[in-house]
């Protein structure tokens, strides 16, 4: 079992932090080579077994997209206690992730060690900027879900902004900033359900929100926000101008590795917490990038045991912008995300009657 | 003429000069002033300033002109009178822009009327095409009383197609299994000719030991020609080789191999420029390809740029395992003739470097193959001919008045 409990989430140098991962990467890729035999046939066939890798860049790597088509654990079947799906891209299928209650559990624990070096240990009054059917299918746990089940671990007397149609219930938001008008609040929601059903909603009805002592957390990706032209510092003008909330942070994760968030600091980089790490690699070579240069983000993550997801390379383009010595104080390496790599058009003879 | 019903109009775009009515009178094959449209396409296609920017319009533009047609005319070993059948109906594929052009050239010459539909999206390649068509259509001295060609465009849409259908003499449908069977899904003439363009799958072949005979230039060339196979089309052309199966001792091919690729992907380098998301895709595939495969030994791909799979014996679908964007799957074997295990009737062209030509056909003679259609030195895979698929295009879509 890996073990975070006394490791500082965001305090570990450099080279205590390569060590750190460079053990647990070892271990994992071992551990999951060993019990997952779609992963180890992969292994095999790319020539990428070793029994222990020198550096954090040698431990292999896999595509996120394949859990997209092919089902991988790294435990009995009879384990898997949840199974979570990606949001899934038009006609990419979904991505399926089995979790036993170890890897669960991990998840919970390094998502609250990241969480608490923003907002505290103490559980905050908590808005979610959603709607509360996304939670009641307990079953199939979406992005989406999980993102709100997972943050609502840090909220208490949580409560949802929106309604089942997607629009703002301002008698209930009211209500609850009433409430809570000398608490630090936190508030949570997906980047594109805040821009569309409340900064333009209350723009739109020029209505104003006093929400100076909220903390928002926003996540999931600025491809509809891209779109519009709405970039991160626009965002954060809007929603202060509707809200009065300064204290804004976007951050960067993704189903497949569940619990291993990266959240932008005041300064406006994602930060590696002590229990994962990002690799910027060339798409053309594979091969690990330096500071500065834009490329394939891989993530790796001390949590996925019940899969093979340690070790995963996206389809996001990053860039690392240093290591350990951000501003804010965080150690660790610190990124942007530029967003994903763009589809292009096939071609070819095979069928394609439009 | 035949009337084109209101509804079917209204739901045309044309392309080319819309009209209510349509001739489905056809001209004798290689009908001279036909050649002579063609050929000015080609001299008007080839004077464009920028066309060295569309290598595609370049190659249609350089097969059809006069020169080209005349000889393609002359080869026609069938003496008979030979006249189009009437009115050609041509479905042509979204992916290749070109197709459309070499699909109604191959309709014009055989001396049909000529509605071509061409794909919802719009390709550079094509407009440029269609703009230079008009052009020539507009001139009178082509002197035909009625269009000869129409370019179509229509959503996907039951009743346009049944209508379609229903008129032509003869059907020429590009795009796979899945437009194929759409296509016979409608009600045809009881006469109406067919020339269809199913999936395919097409594979090249190299005999290791004339390899290593090769000095530095005639790698050099070979690596050129194995790169127009491999990736101008991104290998997603029917005729894009899938597998590559290497014949000799395995000592040889080993030797061979190292040659070829380490020249290859430099050669690659220096030429390719794919998308991020292709590097991606065939890394993704490749993938894939590793786990659900028994026969894939070892993947290689020291450079995204090209993927090499290894394979240690033929699977019993070998056709499906497909790569893109340069992923080569490669078999050794020790003789020609144990590549015939996978020939069927889907398979379509042959590339070879090593072989020499009575020894090809032997090949498909003595393992009396169902399928391979086009046996064709690597490097000449997308050259688009009159003969494709198996049939001589010309002779399928004309008929012959017997006179004696």
């Amino acid at each position: 079992m890996i073990d975070i409990g006394t490791i500082p989430v965001f305090g570990l140098n450099k080279d205590d932090k390569s060590h750190y991962m460079l053990g647990n990467m070892n271990y994992l890729t071992q551990f999951h080579i060993k019990n997952c035999s779609e992963y180890k046939t992969l292994m095999e066939k790319f020539g990428k077994i070793k029994h222990t890798y020198k550096e954090i860049s040698d431990v292999p790597f896999i595509p996120v997209r394949l859990f997209k088509h092919t089902n991988l654990l790294s435990v009995p079947k009879k384990n898997i206690v949840k199974t979570m799906t990606s949001s899934g891209t038009t006609g990419q299928g979904v991505s399926q992730i089995f979790l036993d209650s170890d890897t669960s559990s991990l998840q919970v624990k390094v998502l609250s060690k990241i969480m608490s070096d923003f907002i505290g240990t103490k559980r905050l009054p908590m808005l979610v900027i959603d709607s509360k059917s996304i939670i009641s299918n307990r079953e199939k746990f979406s992005a989406r879900t999980a993102g709100v089940l997972g943050f609502s671990m840090f909220g208490r007397d949580v409560e949802f902004a929106l309604d089942e149609d997607m629009s703002m219930n301002f008698e209930r938001v009211e209500r609850f900033l009433d409430k809570y008008k000398s608490d630090n609040i936190l508030i949570f929601g997906f980047t594109s359900i805040i821009w569309r059903h409340f900064v333009l909603e209350l723009e739109e009805l020029g209505k104003h929100l006093s929400m100076s002592k909220g903390i928002l957390f926003h996540g999931g990706g600025w491809k509809q926000l891209e779109n519009q032209s709405v970039d991160n510092s626009e965002f954060k003008n809007r929603i202060s101008g509707i809200s009065n909330i300064t204290n804004i942070h976007n951050y960067y994760g993704m189903v497949e590795q569940t619990g291993s968030i990266f959240v932008e600091c005041e300064y406006g980089f994602f930060h590696t917490p002590s229990f994962s790490d990002v690799i910027i690699r060339s798409h053309q070579t594979h091969s690990s990038e330096e500071i500065g240069i834009t490329g394939l983000i891989q993530l790796l993550s001390v949590i996925p045991k019940s899969y093979p997801g340690h070790s995963i390379l996206t389809e996001d383009l990053g860039t690392i912008c240093g290591i350990d010595d951000c501003k804010c104080g965080r150690k660790g390496k610190y990124f942007k995300v530029h967003g994903r790599i763009k589809s292009a058009e096939i071609r070819g003879c095979s069928d394609t009657y439009t | 003429m035949i009337h084109i019903p209101e509804e079917i109009h209204n739901k045309t775009t044309f392309l080319t000069r819309g009209s209510k009515t349509i001739s489905n009178t056809p001209c004798i094959v290689f009908d001279e002033s036909r050649i002579n449209f063609l050929s000015d396409l080609s001299k008007s296609l080839l004077s464009k300033a920028n066309i060295r920017e569309y290598p595609d319009i370049a190659t249609f533009a350089f097969w059809c002109r006069k020169s080209n047609l005349m000889r393609i005319a002359k080869n026609q070993t069938d003496k008979n009178l030979r006249l189009g059948v009437g009115l050609a109906f041509h479905i042509s594929p979204s992916n290749v822009p070109v197709n459309f052009a070499f699909s109604l050239a191959f309709g014009v010459l055989s001396g049909n009327i000529c509605v071509v539909r061409l794909p919802s999206e719009d390709h550079i390649s094509a407009l440029i095409i269609i703009d230079e068509i008009n052009t020539l259509l507009n001139n009178k001295k082509y002197g035909y009383d009625s269009n000869f060609i129409h370019l179509i465009k229509f959503e996907r849409d039951d009743r346009v197609n049944q209508f379609w259908m229903s008129i032509a003499d003869a059907r020429v449908v590009w795009g796979g299994d899945n437009t194929v069977e759409l296509m016979r899904s409608y009600k045809c003439k009881p006469r109406s000719r067919e020339v269809v363009f199913p999936d395919r799958f097409s594979l090249s072949t190299i005999r290791a030991k004339c390899l290593l005979d090769l000095n530095k230039n005639e790698i050099q060339t070979l690596c050129e020609n194995l790169f127009n196979d491999i990736y101008v089309m991104d290998q997603n052309a029917c005729t894009s080789p899938q597998l590559l199966a290497w014949v000799g001792d395995s000592s040889i091919i080993l030797e061979a191999k190292k040659i070829l690729w380490d020249a290859f992907i430099r050669y690659v380098k220096s030429k390719h420029k794919l998308e991020p998301i292709h590097y991606m895709d065939k890394y993704v595939n490749a993938c894939e390809n590793a786990i659900l495969n028994e026969n894939v030994a070892s993947v290689k791909h020291d450079n995204n740029l090209l993927f090499n799979i290894e394979l240690s014996h033929f699977s019993d679908h070998q056709q499906s395992q497909r790569g893109y964007f340069g992923t080569v799957h490669e078999i050794s074997i020790k003789n020609l003739n144990e590549l015939s295990e996978i020939i069927d009737d889907r398979c379509q062209t042959l590339t070879y470097f090593g072989f020499d030509v009575e020894e090809l056909k032997s090949f498909v003679v003595s393992n009396k193959l169902r399928g391979i259609d086009r046996i064709v030195p690597i490097g000449r895979s997308l050259d688009m001919g009159v003969i494709w698929d198996g049939y001589n295009i010309i002779e399928h879509l004309s008929r012959i008045v017997h006179i004696n």
